[in-house]
């Protein structure tokens, strides 16, 4: 009910807009933003369309769709060439570049809201970072107590000094983030990894291989792996990690965690590209915001003010806190969507074997 | 004699409008997915058979397929172990007991194999009842690793599957006449001879249908090997579903889906010929 008499005032602003006429009836007074349903749908509405509709007068139609759906609806316009079914859409790194073609360019340093109220490094030629966080290093804190704790990835490797089963992702990017984490255990420096070396990760790998006693296909089912004594070290999202060091005993590090960022993006054909950019540049204010966003979602998002409003005690949960950001590993996008396919393939094949 | 054959009979017409219904959704759901996987796997990009040879040129997908049937025939042994002599049992018996046997046969049935199979995984974790028991026996010093492991994977699919055996030979027994057994007995028969020489050879064609239902299911299992397996004991099916949702690689998935479908038909045409369920079939 609610949603209806909104939805109606709204058609009415904007009837009443045309009838006045004028530049206001040339421009259209709403945008069309894609994202996943759910939580973040809705933590999205409680704290930033909502702010946005009043204080911009843009009225923010919110469709909820699965990353798959929105990339096939959106390719299948771009191929035709009509109007696109959407202004802002969601999209991972390796999004970006692939679908580069039907995206528009986002001059960052012309955006002086952005440059002002984001992340350093948050802007990118086609899109801008909504949330962040990171694959972290968690262990069991009741086998490595303070004082015993690891302290990065080369430390997940030493089985003799830090012994017991390990637990690492076979989904999402896995095939990507795994040699990268091998890669650093081995040595190589953060800005040395890409092109990456793939027959170094994978011996380095196969070593790792017999104390891998999980491989997690989902966050719940890494925490459920954690929590039955399963593992007891893991490479796991940051945001499943928070919770679990918060609240069972589990401890993490932000050192050598690989950065994972979702972001907005704007279709080329979008059919309200200003009024797009107008709510990128909007999304990176109010910090006020931010805060209460981040904790609801436990992926921190784009605004650098929001980690000064966040007590000293939950600074380290927070991947956008300073010392937390800057130990977070960034891969190159590029290389990775270009090798996407082959490193799929060896990925599984080795997994299988 | 016409009014018997007219009422076991139908015409022409009524079997066709009863039939079709069924035939359309056979055509709709299975036949034409089927034919579009098995044609995208030997006409795209162009006629090949470069995705049937990737099959055979890479040792994991042989392996796969390898690992699938070592592990449907565990499962079926498994549960014919377990089933006959229940069967056997729920035959013989009458009223309360016979309803919680069959109660107890059924019930898993109507869960939900999810749930089925995240209890598996519960029971069979480090910190489960199987391990916390065998270290209170003494039995093992720490935890030991059950969950995702391949007998790990047997036993809950064999749990899974157990009504699908024990259903058609309880039918099959069922359907033996007492008076052969007590016609063995009187002229001086074991009751071992008489299981032997009558009951089991008469029950034969439940056992067939059983195995052939269970090893079946075995071979296109998705879930439990997917929750109760790691990576190391991956099946068919879910090495298709990897191919189509994470590779895009439709013709991939027809040509291991091709492959499936070969060694499938081929197995359950030997088993025909040795099990002879056509008997069973064409029987009755």
């Amino acid at each position: 009910m609610k949603r209806r008499t909104f939805i109606a005032s709204g058609v009415g602003a904007a009837a009443g807009a045309t009838l006045l006429g004028g530049p206001v009836a040339a421009q259209s007074k709403e945008v069309i933003i894609a994202t996943t349903a759910g939580l973040m749908e809705r933590s999205l509405q409680e704290h930033f369309y909502r702010r946005f509709e009043k204080e911009q007068g843009i009225r923010v139609r919110s469709v909820p769709i699965e990353l798959p759906d929105q990339w096939a609806r959106a390719v299948a316009a771009g191929r035709s060439g009509g109007p696109a079914p959407f202004d802002i859409v969601t999209a991972t790194p390796p999004d970006l570049i692939q679908h580069k073609d039907i995206l528009l360019p986002i001059d960052c340093a012309k955006q002086e809201t952005i440059t002002k109220n984001a992340l350093p490094n948050s802007c990118f030629p086609n899109g801008l970072m909504r949330t962040g966080g990171g694959m972290v290093m968690l262990w069991n804190g009741k086998n490595f107590p303070a004082g015993k704790e690891p302290q990065s990835w080369a430390d997940f490797f030493d089985i003799a000094k830090f012994p017991g089963p390990r637990t690492l992702p076979d989904t999402g990017d896995r095939e990507w983030w795994v040699p990268v984490m091998a890669l650093l255990a081995d040595g190589v420096p953060a800005d040395k990894l890409f092109p990456l070396d793939l027959d170094r990760a994978y011996r380095k790998l196969d070593a790792l291989k017999p104390s891998v006693a999980a491989w997690w296909k989902s966050g719940d089912n890494s925490m459920q792996i954690l929590r039955g004594g399963e593992a007891v070290m893991a490479m796991v999202y940051s945001s499943r990690a928070v919770p679990l060091t918060k609240n069972e005993g589990f401890n993490f590090t932000w050192n050598q965690a690989i950065r994972d960022v979702g972001n907005w993006a704007i279709l080329k054909n979008a059919p309200n590209a200003a009024n797009a950019l107008a709510f990128l540049n909007f999304f990176t204010t109010t910090p006020e915001e931010h805060v209460p966003f981040s904790a609801k979602v436990s992926f921190d998002s784009n605004n650098a003010a929001a980690a000064n409003l966040i007590p000293p005690g939950e600074r380290r949960f927070r991947p956008s806190w300073p010392d937390n950001w800057s130990k977070l590993v960034v891969a190159d996008y590029e290389w990775i969507a270009a090798h996407r396919a082959a490193m799929r393939e060896r990925w599984i094949s080795w997994l299988t074997r | 004699m016409n009014a018997i054959t007219s009422a076991r009979h139908l015409s022409a017409t009524a079997t066709a409008a009863l039939l079709t219904p069924f035939l359309a959704l056979l055509a709709i759901a299975f036949l034409l997915p089927l034919g579009v996987l098995l044609y995208e796997s030997l006409f795209v990009p162009a006629p090949t058979v470069q995705h049937y040879a990737k099959v055979f040129d890479d040792p994991v997908y042989v392996r796969v397929l390898w690992r699938t049937l070592r592990i449907s025939a565990i499962v079926t042994v498994a549960t014919l172990v377990l089933a006959y002599p229940l069967a056997l049992v729920m035959t013989r018996s009458r009223g309360a007991v016979l309803a919680l046997l069959v109660a107890c046969v059924l019930l898993p049935l109507w869960t939900s194999v999810l749930v089925r199979t995240y209890a598996w995984t519960v029971i069979l974790q480090r910190n489960g009842i199987v391990n916390q028991l065998l270290q209170e026996l003494g039995w093992t010093s720490g935890p030991v690793r059950l969950l995702y492991t391949e007998g790990a994977v047997a036993l809950a699919m064999a749990h899974v599957l157990l009504p699908f055996m024990v259903l058609p030979i309880w039918a099959a027994l069922r359907n033996i006449p007492d008076d052969y057994a007590r016609a063995a007995a009187m002229l001086g028969a074991s009751p071992l001879r008489i299981f032997v020489e009558i009951v089991w050879p008469l029950s034969r064609p439940g056992v067939a249908s059983g195995c052939l239902m269970v090893f079946l299911l075995s071979m296109g299992f998705f879930v439990t090997p997917a929750l109760i397996g790691g990576p190391q004991q991956m099946m068919m099916a879910t090495l298709v579903s990897q191919q189509v949702r994470e590779l895009l690689n439709w013709p991939f998935a027809g040509a291991l889906v091709g492959c499936l479908l070969v060694v499938t038909l081929g197995l359950v045409l030997a088993f025909n010929r040795t099990l002879g369920l056509d008997r069973f079939v064409g029987s009755r």
